[in-house]
């Protein structure tokens, strides 16, 4: 046992504490003067003496030594008798052991959850080389009340960019698209791009597989070849090596696979892009988009997307700059596209990072997560400084009575912060065990689009961030506590002999703790209240359609070229899947709410002062459709069979907002209408239905036509059944395989779904938060209680001598109560101080709700008062139960 | 002939000095343990050090720097309450040690 012991203390030795080296020195100097004083008076010169000194001395260096080694083995085992004496001495008291080692376990466990979620959403590094320099460009026109983020430079534009702009090192334009893939006689639906020859290499990405597209594939001749996903090379081709040069078939043709990309790269995201393709989560297939040379120099809008990449030391402002320029003398120099009806060439420049794009949206909400645990892991602290100064206080007399027994001052502030470092190794082993916990809870919450959720992992940095966070609570609420005790003079204490009586000065310290806790408690239960108000306040909102209908998506492929054959299929689902039984109504809309895509036109309605550029939403609907969704019949009528044929004077429906907007005062019904700028073919309106909230369940209605068609190319259908979705599911693909085999429904959900998604945001931070303050309350509570009993302990003798001069145990009751509530109120004052400015910075995220709502503010206060007076009950009940005769007696 | 110290005697012969003597400086009991033993212990006096150290670190005394008679400073050493508890019980099991050896010796004469 000794013996790997001395092996270590030779090896700390090394790192000798420089303190007692220079204390040693000191001492051998002055032994060795003694001795030659001592040889001198017997009669030896100085020299003499000095050498004899020496001699009699023995090795300088190996009592020094010898001296080293005993020092690092008592280092050893006084550590270890610490660490025995702590663990028994916690042991000794559970209550207070559990307690403590629980609040910080919350605390750390719930700050590195988040943590580790903030680091895979915001801190751990995208798939792309350095994303900081990529930037997406946009082509804003101001003549559009659209967002500014929704059209991309034309083609031509581009390419024009591309010859003139300095300030990027790379440029590319790629389109979204949807690919069915058949396999196996079941045909699925992926997403894709079509990406041109600089796409992999602006993104500055590697296949782990293979290649990605040489400037050959980009020519219409070659085009045919793919690079695929690392999930669609396993789902597809179990992952066989010989994946390359075999075939793919995207849409009934066949493309050359040439290369996999790593795991992690399947770029764009859904939330890679401000306004892509809603149907698409991820990107599955690349192939090349071999853009013919006409429409290289195309002017007019297309699908595409620009991204960059800055080259190094060029800002964003200078980028913006030049591309303002350069895209203010293509306005000039070209004519509007004659395909853009009516759009002036005016097309602006905006650059904006893809960082800000892909996770700008999120960054308030991971900053407010991040706000909110940091609270709680403050609360967790002052809890257990908290118990750990009122043990100090109880463990005084212990503590006195060992310095009396000589016991030096820093060996007794090493064993207490001993004890407190054992409680948060304790705390934070347990924390990473809570955090892993609320890791695998975090995505069950399903958050929407919240980009790399699914890939938070406690990783290395999180980890330290753990431990340290813990142990530095741990030393500093240990470090108060042991420094006051080991402080305490001696002769005092062994004259006032009672330590029950004296305080050892923390009182007001604990309370001020306590009251700043509470402070904090009370903006964290602000914010989940207004959270949650806003939440019930976005629940409740009006849709304008059932939540029961069940949609799902179909598009066409290339076998239905024709507006005929669109018709014809089209009338052909509806009425099947109408004969179905318990099917009450079905019908189809080229934009479902809800799913972020819409038709935006340009409007003039007879009779109204028309501005120019009016907008309103096109839908095209089958006749059913409003049926299906439950949308009420305002005014006039819904649309018939015999409407989708009429092409003259063609009948549409309009929103009542699209009503209260151009037909103020007057009956809309009979109102005409036109998308057409030279005011030639109108529309009829024949009917008013009920606002249906299209974009997200927190915007207001826009105006909003319905036209009605069965012609499209892909469309959502809805179904209302009596049966459950389930059955109906079932039956939708029976019957759209008994029509067509080689389509595939996809998307299916029931409107409940979408709203649910829609929701899922707003539900993960207010679930997140109402748990958070939820936990800090708790811990509040329980640190309030504690120091009640605390003093309640500490004022037994008062008590005592209060209940003997005739107080009643009610009175008692209330002294505790009363103290307790003075603190509750003081903490609830500042509180509502602190969440007066705070919850400013919630604006954002509320929905309905005044960030300073009064009824939010009573509820908060009266949870808090009511739970904080419950929390000292038991302690009080206890102080009014005390027995006059003992507690005197007890002293 | 010299002898060799026991391990764990040199603590209490320490103790014991203390005890005697008041405080005493490293060379006052390195000197004290000569005289008493007449010269037979082989005490390199550097070799009371870690004792010393590691007596001190139990709280058996308590080191502070003094100035001797002739001016010299130097590290001096007092017996603490625990030390005199511990010189006590050190003493018995010495003794009763000592006289089990004693006993056992005598008997194989």
């Amino acid at each position: 046992m000794m013996h790997w012991r001395r092996i270590v203390a030779r090896l700390c030795s090394l790192f000798a504490n420089r303190h007692a080296e220079s204390d040693l020195a000191r001492e051998v100097s002055s032994h060795l003067t003694l001795l030659a004083d001592d040889f001198q008076r017997r009669g030896m010169s100085p020299e003499e003496a000095r050498i004899a000194a020496r001699r009699a001395y023995g090795p300088l260096e190996q009592a020094k030594q010898a001296h080293r080694d005993e020092r690092s083995v008592l280092w050893i085992e006084q550590t270890m008798q610490d660490l025995r004496y702590g663990l028994r001495t916690l042991s000794k008291s559970p209550g207070f052991t559990i307690t403590a080692v629980l609040t910080l376990a919350l605390g750390i466990g719930a700050c590195t959850a988040i943590f580790s979620l903030v680091n895979a959403v915001l801190i751990r590094s995208l798939p792309y080389g350095d994303p900081k320099r990529l930037v997406y460009l946009f082509s804003p026109n101001p003549g559009l009340k659209i967002p500014p983020e929704v059209i991309c430079p034309s083609y031509g534009d581009f390419y024009d960019l591309k010859r003139e702009a300095k300030s990027y090192a790379n440029m590319s334009n790629f389109e979204q698209v949807r690919f069915s893939v058949t396999q196996q006689g079941s045909t699925q639906r992926i997403g894709g791009a079509r990406v041109d020859e600089d796409f992999f290499s602006t993104l500055q990405s590697m296949p782990e597989l293979g290649r990605t597209f040489a400037g050959e594939d980009n020519l219409p001749a070659h085009a045919k070849v793919a690079v695929i996903s690392h999930s669609l090379w396993v789902s597809m081709f179990a992952a066989r090596p010989d994946v390359l040069n075999r075939l793919i078939p995207l849409d009934g043709a066949n493309y050359r696979i040439v290369g996999v990309m790593p795991p992690e790269f399947e770029y764009p995201f859904k939330s890679d892009l401000p306004y892509g393709d809603p149907h698409i989560q991820s990107t599955q297939v690349w192939v090349p988009l071999a853009l013919s040379a006409q429409a290289r120099t195309s002017r007019g809008i297309a699908n595409n997307v620009s991204v960059a990449r800055l080259r190094s030391g060029v800002s964003i402002h200078q980028a913006q700059a030049e591309m303002a320029g350069i895209m203010a003398r293509l306005d000039e120099q070209y004519p509007p596209d004659p395909h853009d009806e009516g759009i002036p060439r005016a097309w602006g420049a905006l650059v904006d990072s893809f960082t800000g794009v892909s996770i700008g949206a999120v960054r308030p909400l991971m900053r407010l997560l991040l706000a909110a645990v940091g609270l709680v892991l403050l609360i967790a602290c002052g809890n257990v400084a908290n118990l750990l100064l009122a043990r100090a206080s109880e463990r005084a007399r212990e503590l006195g009575v060992r310095a009396a027994l000589g016991a030096g001052r820093g060996r007794m502030v090493r064993q207490l912060l001993t004890e407190s470092t054992l409680v948060g190794i304790g705390g934070c082993a347990m924390g990473v065990l809570l955090a892993v916990l609320f890791l695998r809870l975090l995505p069950k919450l399903d958050p929407g689009n919240i980009p790399r959720l699914n890939e938070a992992s406690l990783d290395v940095r999180v980890f330290l961030v753990a431990i340290g966070a813990s142990l530095v609570t741990s030393l500093l609420a240990g470090l108060m506590p042991a420094i006051a005790a080991s402080r305490m003079e001696l002769t005092e204490f062994l004259k006032s002999h009672a330590m029950r009586g004296r305080s050892t000065g923390h009182g007001r310290l604990q309370n001020a703790l306590i009251v700043v806790q509470t402070a904090m408690v009370v903006v964290l239960l602000a914010g989940a209240g207004l959270l949650i108000r806003s939440y019930i306040n976005v629940e409740s909102v009006d849709t304008g359609f059932t939540r029961s209908a069940l949609t799902f998506h179909v598009t066409l492929n290339q076998r239905y070229s024709k507006p005929e054959q669109h018709v014809a299929f089209f009338k052909e689902l509806i009425a099947k899947l109408e004969a179905l039984p318990g099917v009450q109504a079905a019908g189809s809309v080229n934009y479902l709410p809800l799913t972020n895509s819409e038709s935006l036109t340009y409007i003039w309605v007879d009779g109204y002062a028309n501005k120019n550029y009016q907008l309103s939403e096109g839908r095209e609907v089958t006749p059913h459709y409003f049926t299906a969704m439950n949308i009420p019949l305002l005014a006039g009528r819904y649309f018939t069979d015999a409407d989708a044929a009429i092409t003259v004077n063609r009948p549409v429906i309009v929103n009542q907002k699209f009503a209260d907007t151009f037909f103020p005062n007057r009956n809309p019904i009979g109102g005409r209408i036109t998308g057409d700028s030279k005011l030639a073919r109108w529309w009829t309106v024949v009917g008013v239905v009920a606002d249906v909230r299209n974009t997200s369940l927190e915007e207001e209605p826009q105006p909003q036509i319905y036209n009605a068609s069965y012609d499209a190319g892909d469309a959502s259908v809805a179904v209302r059944s009596r049966l459950p979705p389930a059955t109906v599911e079932t039956e939708i693909r029976a019957t759209l395989k008994a029509i067509d085999p080689s389509l595939a429904a996809t998307d299916i959900h029931t409107m409940g779904d979408l709203v649910s998604v829609a929701t899922a945001r707003r539900r993960f931070q207010t679930s997140l938060l109402a748990v958070f303050a939820g936990i800090a309350l708790l811990m509040a509570l329980v640190g309030l209680s504690g120091l009640i009993r605390f003093s309640v302990n500490k004022r037994t003798r008062e008590v005592g001598i209060r209940m003997a001069l005739g107080a009643e145990r009610r009175d008692v009751l209330l002294l505790i109560l009363r103290n307790a509530s003075v603190l509750v109120l003081a903490g609830l004052g500042t509180g509502l101080a602190c969440t007066w400015i705070a919850t400013r910075l919630l604006k954002s995220f509320l929905f309905g709700v005044g960030q300073h709502d009064p009824f939010t503010i009573v509820a908060v206060s009266v949870l808090l008062v009511v739970c904080g007076l419950l929390a000292a009950f038991a302690p009080a009940r206890r102080a009014a139960s005390i027995d006059p005769m003992q507690a005197l007696r007890a002293e | 002939m010299p002898i060799q110290i026991l391990q764990g005697t040199l603590d209490l012969m320490i103790l014991r000095t203390l005890a005697t003597m008041g405080p005493q400086h490293a060379y006052g009991i390195a000197n004290r343990l000569q005289q008493v033993s007449e010269d037979m212990l082989n005490l390199n006096q550097g070799t009371i050090y870690p004792a010393l150290l590691r007596i001190e670190q139990r709280g058996w005394t308590r080191g502070s720097w003094g100035k001797t008679e002739n001016g010299r400073e130097a590290k001096y050493y007092a017996i603490t309450r625990a030390g005199l508890k511990a010189l006590n019980e050190e003493t018995e099991r010495w003794r009763q040690m000592a006289g089990v050896v004693e006993k056992l010796l005598a008997e194989e004469q």
